[in-house]
């Protein structure tokens, strides 16, 4: 319907290559581009400032984690640690005077060093064992955030994030943190495509499916699967970084406790492995969705057109949430954006239906 | 051993999993440029040899010599590098990628792939991309894959993912080509087509062959030499026709007519 394939006639490999060669795609990432630009002009800043800001940068970790677990197939249940040692450097090197621009490469440089050493035990063990080894770094790193004063000043401190600017632009008003984190969100996104249309990507996704006959082409695993853990940390350590500068501007442990990890699992699970536009579904459900559930919940309760007890009221939101994460995954497996291709792929043969699969 | 300087040297390759052993001293030297084939019953050790030689099970005695260089050892994707691609017996795709991107892979070793490439796309991965892409095309053409270029791997017959596989392997530029029973499950028809690649890719491509196959037919029709084992030892080498027809050989695929009785 919208979209056409006829007419399209690739002549040379690049156009083929091209991130949208369909031109309906085309437009509507301009569409999104253009709205995304303009949403401080209609969106109100209760709404910029608490949906869509956590949003992009939710979005942003979401793709970092899918890197390493949609492409290269290493499980990672510790990411929010990830994220903390991003958050936590860039805050301590700001303090210390390094520029901001600098500050945040050397979170994701710590973040990057720290994550691939205990990413190392993937060398070693796969599935579950890895699962328990992540675990282990999330609890490790809490431990020593929580109990180093030089860290987290202190065991209950919060730390403001100091006022800063980026290649001379401030970052403090509402506005000016939203387009920088969307910035941010616009270049993980570009990267994470890049990256799966490029050997190194697809080099990650050959040992995510078959390791041995990825070995018996000439792919290192040991070298991939490190790699995916310096990148994916790198970049979950910088966007940690721009979550505490742009969003929470001041951090605490427990920002970054085990349930984060979970939710940022539950994001690219639900959104769809290795899927760019699969980490803004996901991260949009998982952080989202609970919201509304709770304002609609609400809603009917104080309509009066039925009753819900003071205690069910806190229950009911979660019930309907986990409900609807099992029957989205049971519906299509592969997440919401594999929902979102489908419905793609069915308008791209309409009228007819031969694309159902 | 025969005269000077084969491509593939094994010599005394023995190969233990626990209390079974798969291989006893095997010896082969392969010259560069023959179809050499490896035959034998169910078990008798052909894929255990390819494996030692690819680098999964390191032989336990021997050496393994891949143009002089010993290569036993090595880690596969470093034996990859040196020169040397195979396929499997149950077919080894990545399911997860299109039939293009799988046969890329095969340009994995002459690709630096790294995170910054591809973030710098427009500037530093796509040249190498395009480079790769149109040489891989050049064995898409050889191969007759143009019309599933863009299909996923796990959606196409078995007999095309097959040569999807070849066609990952020829992609890698090999001087030697391993293959274990690339005509397991084909029918008679996909099974010519795939005689006919074969031996299209070793002329075209100056290749040398090693190739596991149950097919006595094709066996005799295209393999220079075989080898033929049973329960890990070498029971007849030589010319096809007169390797397969040792009465060693006819025993050990059905029996004597004393083990009949």
């Amino acid at each position: 319907m919208f979209y056409r394939l006829s007419g399209i006639h690739h002549t040379r490999y690049e156009s083929a290559r091209a991130l949208w060669p369909v031109p309906a795609d085309r437009w509507q990432v301009v569409a999104l581009a253009v709205l995304a630009l303009a949403a401080p002009l209609f969106v109100s800043n209760l709404y910029l400032g608490s949906y869509i800001l956590p949003w992009l940068i939710w979005a942003a970790a979401a793709l970092s984690l899918s890197l390493l677990m949609g492409l290269a197939g290493q499980l990672h249940f510790g990411f929010a640690a990830v994220m903390a040692i991003g958050a936590y450097s860039s805050i301590h090197l700001v303090r210390a005077g390094v520029p901001f621009e600098l500050a945040l490469l050397g979170a994701g440089v710590v973040s990057a060093l720290i994550g691939t050493v205990f990413g190392a035990a993937a060398l070693r063990v796969k599935g579950l064992y890895l699962v328990m080894a992540t675990l282990a770094m999330q609890y490790l790193v809490d431990w020593v955030i929580i109990n180093v004063p030089a860290i987290s000043g202190g065991a209950q401190a919060t730390l403001r994030t100091p006022a800063v600017s980026f290649l001379g632009l401030p970052i403090s008003t509402l506005i000016e943190r939203y387009y920088f984190a969307l910035g941010w969100a616009v270049l993980i996104t570009l990267f994470f495509m890049n990256v799966k249309r490029t050997s190194f990507g697809r080099a990650l996704v050959a040992i995510r499916d078959k390791d041995f006959a990825a070995a018996v082409i000439g792919v290192d695993p040991f070298r991939y699967k490190l790699m995916a853990f310096l990148t994916s940390s790198f970049i979950g350590g910088v966007t940690g970084a721009v979550l505490a500068f742009c969003y929470y501007r001041a951090v605490t442990p427990e920002q970054f406790s085990f349930n984060v990890s979970i939710q940022l699992v539950a994001m690219v699970l639900v959104g769809g492995l290795g899927s760019a536009i699969g980490g803004y579904l996901g991260a949009g459900f998982v952080l989202l969705v609970p919201i509304f559930l709770t304002n609609f919940i609400a809603g009917l309760g104080e309509s009066g057109w039925i009753y819900i007890s003071q205690n069910l009221m806190a229950h009911l939101p979660l019930i309907f949430y986990g409900a609807m994460i099992i029957g989205f995954l049971l519906l299509e497996p592969l997440g919401l954006a594999k929902i979102y291709d489908n419905i793609r792929k069915a308008l791209l043969v309409w009228p007819f239906r031969h694309s159902r699969s | 051993m025969t005269e000077g300087n084969p491509l593939l040297h094994c010599d005394g390759v023995s190969r233990w999993f626990g209390g079974i052993h798969a291989l006893k001293g095997v010896s082969i030297a392969v010259e560069r440029g023959e179809i050499f084939g490896l035959v034998g019953p169910n078990g008798s050790g052909k894929t255990t040899l390819v494996n030692c030689i690819t680098g999964f099970y390191p032989p336990q005695q021997g050496r393994i010599l891949f143009e002089g260089r010993q290569i036993n050892g090595m880690k596969p994707h470093r034996i990859a590098a040196s020169g040397i691609a195979r396929t499997f017996q149950n077919v080894a795709l990545f399911r997860g990628m299109t039939v293009l991107d799988n046969i890329l892979m095969g340009r994995h070793i002459f690709m630096r792939p790294n995170p910054l490439a591809s973030l710098f796309y427009p500037w530093w991965a796509r040249r190498e991309e395009i480079a790769h892409r149109q040489s891989v095309e050049r064995i898409i053409d050889l191969l007759q894959l143009e019309s599933v270029r863009d299909e996923h791997a796990d959606v196409i017959p078995l007999g095309l993912q097959k040569r999807v596989e070849l066609a990952r392997a020829l992609s890698a530029e090999p001087r030697m080509l391993v293959l274990d029973e690339p005509m397991a499950g084909m029918n008679q028809e996909e099974k010519e087509y795939m005689v006919r690649f074969i031996l299209d890719a070793q002329e075209q491509l100056g290749l040398t062959v090693l190739i596991i196959e149950h097919h006595m037919d094709v066996v005799t029709a295209i393999c220079d030499r075989v080898l033929v084992l049973n329960d890990g030892a070498e029971i007849a080498q030589g010319p096809a026709r007169q390797a397969i027809a040792d009465p060693k050989v006819v025993a050990a695929y059905i029996g004597t007519t004393r083990d009949a009785a």
